[in-house]
């Protein structure tokens, strides 16, 4: 990897401690409770880690997506549901926002955002539309002062919990994105889903019943909706491919440290190789999931174009974090199988990441497209 | 009001150390702000966001210091003075080049840590305050400022503690439960970059000239108590932590 630059060195320290002392501590019982850990994300929030790539100007620190992106690893391997929740809010709604915002969205919107006041969401998906987002159905119809939204959106991370959503909808000029305030009439929330893993990550139905947006909150271009949309599912998806590094890596230092204490046959069991070279290939998957995770995201801070990298970082770094965890759990054997030793909760945990913000197999399409582009 | 905390950096405590040659090698090490001088920085802090006035973070070490300097000054020092010197120094010439710079500042009063971890030495605050001629204060766990001329101050004597009145300027060092630092953050450690640093290269030649380290290795104590009786293996087990082990 890189040698970091002080700056980056001093974040990462801090991220760290704090990922130890107060995310790691308390994230057991968030996944049992199925509580959104608000506590945890007002201390990251007054620590200024929930707007990490905004600029100084619009409230966040101006950080380079490098240093973003391995400190997403560091609060994904104490707390992949608060890591998913940081993820979405700074990668999609204000990265979105800084992106196609007026000035006027940006100081109403982005600024709350990125100082950690408000949570953001995104809401893309429907009940039957979800790899293919272009068939999407909510539809916004143009009323005197703006526009009015009819439809359902489902599985919006942080949805009932965020207190802005950047909503896609289908209007006369083709899909939208529209900026939506959390207590607009009109707007209600489903209960929270029944979900394997990230119980403490809030996902729910969004229910659209005339729900009225004004034209200033238009975001952007009218009809560029889908385009932006993508755009900002490039920048989410470096986030999602840090936190399956983050996954895996914290499984895996549990399973290293286990190898290393359990004997059995009167050696320790990393002594057998079974075990050693199962603790060699983790590490090995792991190091090239985070080297592709940061060539991704330092072709973002450079400028360039990066989607083939980004997913190509969340289809790699997902299924490494699947099996990992899977292989952290056979390592600990019935230990594995016991929520206290926590590496089962990084492999319920784990799956999602090949589902959400793009499956793996839509990866392969947008890879298999960005090779001929 | 101007207020001085003295910090420097050593190994992280959960490192490994090796020795080559003879002699400690630091490389590979992981290097932080002294978790006693960290108290001290919180403390100087707490007291510009009480009282006003001006924080200073004063350090002697090598360059490799600088990233313990920008650590209090992203936890929210104003300024900092960075003595450059690179190799050993023992802490009567430390203090000695110290003193100088503290002198021409004036404050208001001085902050270091009450031990030095890598020396593990407590020689530091008390030879700052000898060769500035201050009073000092070790171990302190409390410390309220009564106008500008005097701090009332609570500070651990070995078998317990005592409440003492002292003149300032004078040299205050930490103790365990003074405070609880707070995180640097984010818009601390990028406003960092943006504060004084002054470096003022240092050429004073040690008194003490270190020759040969050796690692300790200390054996496990292998303590068992007898749990015939639950109650009083539960008081025993307690007594253990509190007095001997000092964890709880």
């Amino acid at each position: 990897m890189a040698v970091l630059t002080t700056d980056q060195k001093m974040v990462l320290d801090m991220v760290r401690a704090v990922s130890r002392e107060v995310l790691w501590a308390m994230a057991p019982e968030y996944d049992r409770t199925g509580q959104y850990p608000w506590p945890q994300l007002k201390q990251l929030a007054q620590l200024g880690l929930l707007g990490m790539t905004t600029p100084e100007a619009w409230g966040g620190a101006g950080l380079d997506s490098v240093t973003w992106a391995l400190a997403m690893e560091e609060i994904a391997a104490a707390d992949p549901s608060v890591a998913v929740i940081l993820s979405v809010t700074s990668g999609l709604p204000q990265y979105m926002l800084n992106r196609f915002g007026s000035e006027a969205q940006k100081k109403k919107y982005l600024v709350p955002l990125a100082k950690g006041e408000w949570i953001g969401a995104f809401s893309l998906t429907e009940p039957h539309a979800g790899s293919d987002p272009a068939s999407l159905k909510l539809s916004a119809q143009k009323v005197p002062g703006g526009w009015e939204l009819n439809g359902l959106k489902s599985w919006v991370t942080s949805g009932g919990q965020a207190q802005v959503y950047v909503v896609m909808a289908r209007g006369e000029a083709g899909i939208s994105s529209f900026i939506v305030e959390k207590d607009t009439p009109g707007l209600s929330f489903g209960s929270p889903e029944e979900k394997m893993g990230l119980h403490a990550a809030h996902t729910c139905e969004l229910r659209f019943e005339g729900v009225f947006v004004p034209e200033e909150n238009l975001l952007g271009q009218e009809g560029r909706g889908l385009a932006q949309a993508l755009a900002g599912l490039d920048s989410g998806r470096i986030g999602i491919a840090a936190q399956a590094v983050g996954m895996a890596r914290a499984a895996f230092e549990i399973a290293k440290q286990y190898a290393d204490e359990r004997t059995q046959f009167g050696q320790k069991i990393r002594e057998f190789q079974g075990v050693g070279f199962k603790l060699a290939e983790m590490h090995t998957r792991i190091a090239a999931a985070r080297a592709l995770v940061l060539e991704a995201a330092a072709k973002k801070d450079r400028g360039e174009r990066y989607t083939l990298e980004a997913s190509t970082a969340k289809l790699f770094a997902s299924e490494v974090a699947v099996s990992v965890t899977r292989e952290a759990v056979q390592v600990l054997g019935g230990y594995g199988y016991h929520r206290e030793y926590r590496v089962e909760r990084y492999y319920r945990d784990a799956k999602v990441t090949e589902i959400y913000e793009g499956t793996s197999e839509i990866q392969k399409l947008v890879i298999a497209r960005e090779l001929y582009r | 009001m101007k207020f001085v905390a003295v910090i420097r950096q050593v190994p992280d405590g959960e490192s490994r150390l090796k020795i080559e040659g003879g002699k400690v090698d630091l490389g590979g090490v992981t290097m932080i702000l002294d978790q006693m001088d960290e108290w001290a920085v919180e403390e100087v802090i707490r007291l510009q966001e009480k009282h006003g006035g001006e924080s200073v973070v004063v350090a002697l070490g090598p360059e490799r210091f600088e990233e313990a300097i920008r650590t209090a000054l992203a936890m929210g020092i104003d300024r900092a003075i960075h003595l450059v010197a690179e190799g050993y120094l023992d802490p009567i010439t430390q203090a000695e080049a110290l003193a100088k710079v503290i002198r021409a500042e004036a404050p208001t009063l001085v902050f270091t840590g009450g031990q030095q971890a890598d020396w593990d030495s407590q020689a530091l605050g008390p030879a700052l305050a000898e060769a500035l001629a201050w009073p000092v204060v070790s171990w302190t766990t409390q410390i309220e400022l009564e106008g500008e001329t005097h701090a009332k101050a609570k500070h651990d004597l070995d078998e317990g503690a005592e409440v003492v009145r002292v003149a300032l300027p004078a040299v205050f060092t930490s103790q365990q439960g003074l405070n609880e630092p707070r995180y640097p953050t984010l818009p601390g450690i990028m406003k960092a970059k943006r504060k004084e640093l002054k470096k003022v290269p240092v050429s004073a030649s040690s008194k003490v000239e270190i020759l040969e380290q050796t690692i300790q290795e200390k054996s496990r104590l292998n303590k068992m108590i007898d749990g015939k009786d639950p109650v009083a293996a539960a008081h025993e087990l307690v007594r253990l932590l509190h007095e001997e082990a000092k964890v709880i």
